[in-house]
């Protein structure tokens, strides 16, 4: 089974899901998967679609910025869009870690499309970070909640769980780390983040066939 | 958001906004979509000149403050 993920990395928020996107590679590596891997300028409208015609990826996660009808790829150059190529993501599961891409471009690749399905967000992604660990995210604790409950949706999905099981499992996820920040008086930025988390939480949407595995 | 605008143009509503954000570490950045990312500073200066950050992030605040309205 072909697992397909696309991981710009030229701000600091590509950067930091591009490099916490590693997790999702290697649980995809441990349950047998081929991964295949569009990392850094290779993120194009051109090379997306040519790695998919070719081989056929059943689940996509495509981190990047996006809008409500497109997610964009290296310097935020559009790679999928709705009224272009969002035929792309029919007959498979996608999740995009993109902003508002949930709001349109979700709606119109699922629309009466069989065995497809489209998690992402209808509203802004908001992390917080630290900007001492710019250059070694995975050592931010501050992001660790949001890319970790962001990441879920792909691991449950990774592990065999339905479209819908996996954005509630993430979700479920985001909602527990909320409410722990919440409980926390350490930590001046807590608060904050679980503002932010469940906003995130609030935002994710799972459209399409819902019963969808990967 | 006519409504946003509304609670923008409520200075108690803004100085909510940016008392909770000052409490915010320096070293804290918030990355907000595709608009980029932001300092504890910016964000305020973002919210109290009303620009579409600003209004975000009110909006946000709003959001989460009626969350719990609705669960009391």
């Amino acid at each position: 089974m072909n697992f397909l993920i696309t991981r710009p990395h030229h701000d600091p928020a590509t950067i930091y899901l591009s490099v916490w996107s590693q997790e999702v590679i290697n649980v995809a590596h441990n349950k047998g998967y081929t991964v295949i891997d569009i990392k850094n300028d290779k993120v194009t409208k051109a090379e997306l679609t040519s790695r998919i015609k070719k081989l056929n990826p059943r689940f996509l996660m495509l981190n990047g910025h996006g809008s409500k009808k497109a997610i964009g790829g290296h310097d935020n150059k559009i790679i999928i869009e709705a009224g272009g190529n969002e035929k792309l993501l029919h007959s498979r599961i996608t999740y995009a870690v993109s902003c508002k891409a949930g709001k349109t471009l979700g709606p119109k690749c699922t629309n009466k499309i069989t065995n497809t399905a489209f998690i992402g967000y209808d509203d802004d992604f908001v992390f917080i970070n630290d900007k001492k660990h710019i250059s070694r995210p995975l050592q931010d604790k501050k992001a660790k909640p949001f890319m970790e409950a962001s990441n879920h949706v792909a691991i449950s999905l990774l592990k065999g769980h339905t479209a819908t099981e996996s954005s509630q499992r993430s979700k479920d996820m985001f909602k527990k780390s909320s409410q722990k920040l919440l409980s926390s008086k350490s930590d001046p930025d807590s608060l904050q983040a679980a503002k932010y988390l469940w906003w995130n939480m609030m935002h994710q949407v799972c459209l399409g066939d819902g019963k969808a595995i990967v | 958001m006519a409504n946003d605008k509304h609670i923008l143009n409520d200075e108690e509503i803004r100085k909510l906004v940016t008392a909770r954000l000052s409490v915010l570490s320096s070293d804290t950045m918030i990355s907000i979509g595709s608009e980029g990312s932001f300092s504890r500073d910016e964000l305020i200066s973002r919210v109290e000149e009303g620009d579409e950050i600003g209004n975000k992030i009110a909006e946000i605040e709003m959001a989460w403050l009626r969350s719990f309205k609705q669960d009391l």
